[in-house]
């Protein structure tokens, strides 16, 4: 039986707070834009970092890549604080739950030898290329533009070190619950031969000085290695008897979605800005230039290794 | 007889989590470690063992993402039912929410500053472990500025002085008091930052600076920030223990770096403590329903448990407590008053409101300041209670000096002689400089070549930058709109609470 | 290093779910003192105080992770002197 619910009325003074009101009118706002719009400070800053004495605390020129108004710029996935744990606690849970499922049947320590192999000396070792990623991201989470481009930095860091743990905890499932094939993994990346380009690659762009570019410069390995090695090996894994790879496997696939919804939008962002987007289209294209010949290379020689062992198994 | 499932063995807690954090680190060899970590070695401290951090809260990010999101969920169901119910129209009296507008104009900034922040460690560190527990807060402190913001967007429907606290933190002049502190730490080194957040503001000061504010929130009705508060502070634990291993270990990695700590910490400690000077202020005279006095705030949280408890601690390393504490100590009586008489005489410029206090607040300030409030505060109070009864309102005509430093109006009295201003000058490159105390000065004669370089509110004004020569035209630039500031009483925001009270019960009368 | 006994300190929120906590944590720590705040529950000893998992285990009547006691602290004075897998001890080093 339904009723009806009388309430004293109280009217509003106003919808939201100003900045979001100068923005889109007094009407009801989202979580989302109250927690993000024009957060950042923007003047009157005090004194010179003395770590950059030629910039400001917040300053567009830590980038060659401009908005006119980083807020035209908005997450598609809708994600401030809250919203993004709440999501990744799903992922992990279920990333828990998947993995306490295999260890429980042995089914990481008993695949086939030749998948044992590509996690071992490939796919493991990777869990420090996303240590290198945080690295990287981290420093837009310190030095973008704007509350809106700032946050979706924090968030891929911190994803990053979670992608980095998931990949340990599949590695300490594969030697049985204890640390040996980490401590191989990590060896592998420190002087196997097929993982140095990449290495080498992930260390430069950890230097670089744009933290924008050293952004997109990951995003070209990650548009590479991700497919290759997670979602790409799906089937190969499926019927070659390593269905447990898949399992945990589509979690990193998962996450790589949800980056591009983020990643790509802000660059179409940067390319369709009324001020800068010619200019920002030519570091953009630059950017593609230099990294992507760079992570082909990369990405190439481990998909060689992975070829070489798997190969023989597929029959 | 069936086959036992052999048991994966368990990794000890300690050994795993250093597996899933600080083993991801490698060192590099395609670059060189200086330009991979351009900025640890020009404070002049050492670090000889990265490994030697310890990490107590050993959260890995699957355990981090499950609590966080939990306690988010309970933290917005309160907010959410608190709204429907009109929950504001039980706070103890609007006149409570000016308490609030200070909270959102000048600590949330600080949150976001904190956030920004923690991720430069978060990048610029060098050991593995710090570098994720920076990661940590770093987004922490995103959680507790977003939380606030939505925590008050409630408020902000209803009452005046909410609206712009972000555009009011970049450019109204009470707020310039905690930007420039922030600002201060962020253009310093990572381990000055570490030291004087992490350390000074985290730990030593953590409970003067939130306390207050939650508790008066949980006396006053305000079930929101009162939870928020809970909510957050359990990220608070995690805080303090990075500050105070940050602390111990640049102590114990090398006797070098011992003075440099020392003199981060009398710094520190100073310039957090002066800023705290507005929560004393806020905690004395805008609370309908008073938790404790700042005096007492002060002995507890400071006196009892940092000079009693931590300092004998950190002594072992050679650390002594902060110079200029007596200084502190000396003007606990003083502190609020004198902070809030400045706050009365200019909120017409300010973006809440001030009131006299009355007949029973005072009963209760003199009872809370036996030794000072009667004979140096109360005659002021009953000055303006004459004029306000005759219908006036006495405000200041005109722009107060500010300190150099913590660019707080120079109203501080010296440490023995409340009569007499405190009033301190120093030179640099053949100008003078001001500061309203020892503490102060010692701080701007250690870098002038960073303290002359403030955005001084006042300075800022007649120079013409900030709107126009005319006091409604700054206020226009500030973004304080009618009913924002001036006078409790007779304020927007009291006419609409007794316009919302005015139905007196049916039932009993 | 000899331990001090200066008071230590942990303040936990004053919810049902950490009722069996809390009872753990007295059985354990005799000389515990126990402050009843708005809210909040304030919980001081002389030098230091335990929490053993299987204590608190035995009164939840449930599995319990050390790492939990996240969602149940507020503020602490001392230092985390041991955090594992079975233990956590709060205590003044010096």
């Amino acid at each position: 039986m339904q009723y009806e619910l009388r309430y004293q009325v109280i009217e509003a003074k106003r919808q939201s707070y100003q900045n979001v009101i100068d923005r889109f009118g007094d009407q009801p706002a989202t979580r989302y834009q109250e927690a993000t719009l024009d957060v950042e400070p923007r003047e009157n800053f005090h004194y010179r970092p003395t770590w950059a004495q030629d910039r400001e605390l917040y300053d567009p020129r830590y980038s060659a890549l401009r908005l006119t108004d980083p807020y035209t710029y908005a997450d598609p996935r809708g994600f401030f604080y809250t919203p993004y744990v709440t999501n990744r606690a799903g992922l992990h849970d279920e990333f828990g739950k998947t993995l306490s499922y295999l260890e429980d049947r042995e089914l990481l320590g008993t695949l086939p030898e030749a998948w044992r192999s590509v996690l071992g000396s490939v796919v493991i070792p990777l869990r420090h290329y996303e240590s290198g990623c945080q690295l990287v991201s981290v420093t837009g989470a310190r030095f973008a533009h704007g509350t809106s481009l700032a946050q979706c930095c924090t968030f891929a860091a911190f994803d990053r070190i979670g992608n980095a743990q998931m990949l340990s905890r599949v590695g300490i499932a594969v030697a049985g619950g204890v640390g040996d094939v980490l401590t191989t993994a990590k060896q592998e990346w420190l002087d196997g031969a097929h993982l140095q380009p990449l290495r080498r690659l992930v260390e430069e762009i950890m230097v670089v000085d744009d933290w924008a570019e050293g952004l997109l410069a990951i995003d070209h390995v990650d548009s590479l290695l991700f497919p290759a090695m997670y979602s790409g090996l799906d089937e190969k894994a499926l019927l070659g008897g390593a269905g447990a790879y898949s399992l945990v496997a589509q979690y990193l696939t998962t996450w790589f979605a949800d980056q591009r919804r983020w990643l790509d939008a802000l660059v179409a962002a940067w390319r369709g800005d009324p001020e800068h987007g010619p200019s920002n289209t030519e570091h953009l294209d630059r950017i593609a230039a230099t990294w992507r010949p760079r992570a082909e290379e990369a990405v190439g020689a481990l998909s060689a290794v992975v070829a070489d062992r798997l190969d023989g198994v597929a029959a | 007889m069936t086959q036992a499932k052999p048991r994966a063995k368990k990794l000890p807690l300690k050994e795993r989590y250093a597996l899933l954090t600080r083993d991801l680190d490698w060192e590099p060899s395609y670059v060189e470690r200086e330009k991979l970590f351009p900025y640890t070695s020009y404070e002049g401290i050492k670090i000889h063992d990265w490994d030697g951090w310890q990490d107590p809260f050993r959260l890995t990010v699957d355990a981090y993402y499950k609590y966080q999101a939990e306690k988010d969920k309970r933290l917005y169901a309160v907010l959410d039912g608190f709204a429907q119910s009109q929950g504001h129209l039980g706070l103890a009296d609007a006149s409570y929410l000016n308490a609030i507008k200070l909270f959102i104009q000048g600590v949330t900034p600080l949150e976001y500053a904190a956030h920004r922040h923690f991720a430069y460690l978060a990048r610029y560190l060098e050991g593995p472990a710090p570098r994720f527990a920076a990661l940590c807060q770093s987004i922490d402190e995103l959680r507790h500025c977003q939380t606030q913001i939505h925590t008050i967007s409630n408020y902000n429907k209803y009452y005046g002085g909410f609206h712009s606290w972000s555009k009011m933190h970049d450019r109204v002049w009470y707020l310039s008091v905690p930007k420039s502190l922030f600002d201060d730490a962020m253009s310093a080194g990572p381990f000055e930052f570490l030291i004087s957040i992490s350390f000074s503001f985290e730990y030593l000061l953590t409970n003067l600076l939130f306390v207050p504010f939650m508790s008066g929130a949980s006396f006053n009705g305000d079930m929101p920030t009162m939870s928020f508060g809970f909510s957050a502070q359990s990220d608070e634990s995690r805080h303090m223990t990075l500050g105070l291993e940050a602390i111990k270990f640049l102590l114990e990695q090398d006797e070098g770096n011992v003075p440099i700590i020392q003199a981060w910490i009398d710094k520190w400690f100073w310039r957090a403590y002066r800023m705290s000077a507005l929560v004393a202020a806020m905690m004395d005279y805008m609370l309908p329903k008073p938790v404790m006095s700042w005096k007492e705030a002060f002995e507890l949280y400071f006196e009892d448990q940092m000079l009693g408890g931590l300092f004998p601690d950190l002594e072992y390393y050679g650390i002594r407590p902060p110079r200029h504490v007596e200084d502190a100590i000396a003007e606990k009586d003083h502190l609020s008053h004198q902070v809030y008489k400045i706050l009365h005489n200019f909120s017409f410029a300010a973006a809440f409101t001030t009131q006299t206090p009355g007949v029973e607040h005072s009963a209760w300030l003199s009872e809370q300041y036996p030794g000072t409030f009667d004979e140096l505060y109360k005659p002021v109070w009953d000055k303006h209670a004459r004029t306000e009864a005759a219908g006036g309102r006495i405000f200041f005509q005109g722009l107060p000096q500010l300190c150099q430093v913590c660019q707080i109006p120079m109203v501080f009295t010296e440490p023995d002689d409340p009569t007499s201003t405190s009033f301190r000058t120093s030179s640099f490159r053949s100008e003078t400089f001001h500061t309203c105390s020892d503490g102060c000065k010692w701080i701007f004669d250690r870098e002038p070549e960073k303290f002359v370089q403030a955005w001084l509110p006042v300075h800022q004004i007649y120079q013409g930058n900030c709107g126009g020569p005319s006091v409604p035209e700054v206020l226009d630039w500030y973004g304080i709109q009618e009913g924002d500031n001036g006078e409790y009483k007779g304020s927007p925001d009291q006419r609409s609470w007794a316009e919302w009270h005015s139905g007196a019960p049916k039932q009993g009368s | 290093m000899t331990s001090t006994l200066r008071q230590v300190g942990i303040d936990i929120q004053d919810a049902e779910e950490n009722r069996p906590l809390v009872d753990a944590i007295r059985a354990d720590n005799p000389e515990l003192t126990i402050r009843h705040l708005p809210g909040l529950l304030k919980l001081q000893a002389a030098g230091r105080i335990v929490i053993n998992r299987e204590t608190v285990e035995a009164q939840l009547g449930r599995e319990w992770d050390t790492g939990e006691f996240q969602l149940a602290i507020v503020s602490y004075a001392g230092n985390f002197s041991e955090w594992d897998d079975d233990q956590i001890i709060v205590s003044w080093e010096h």
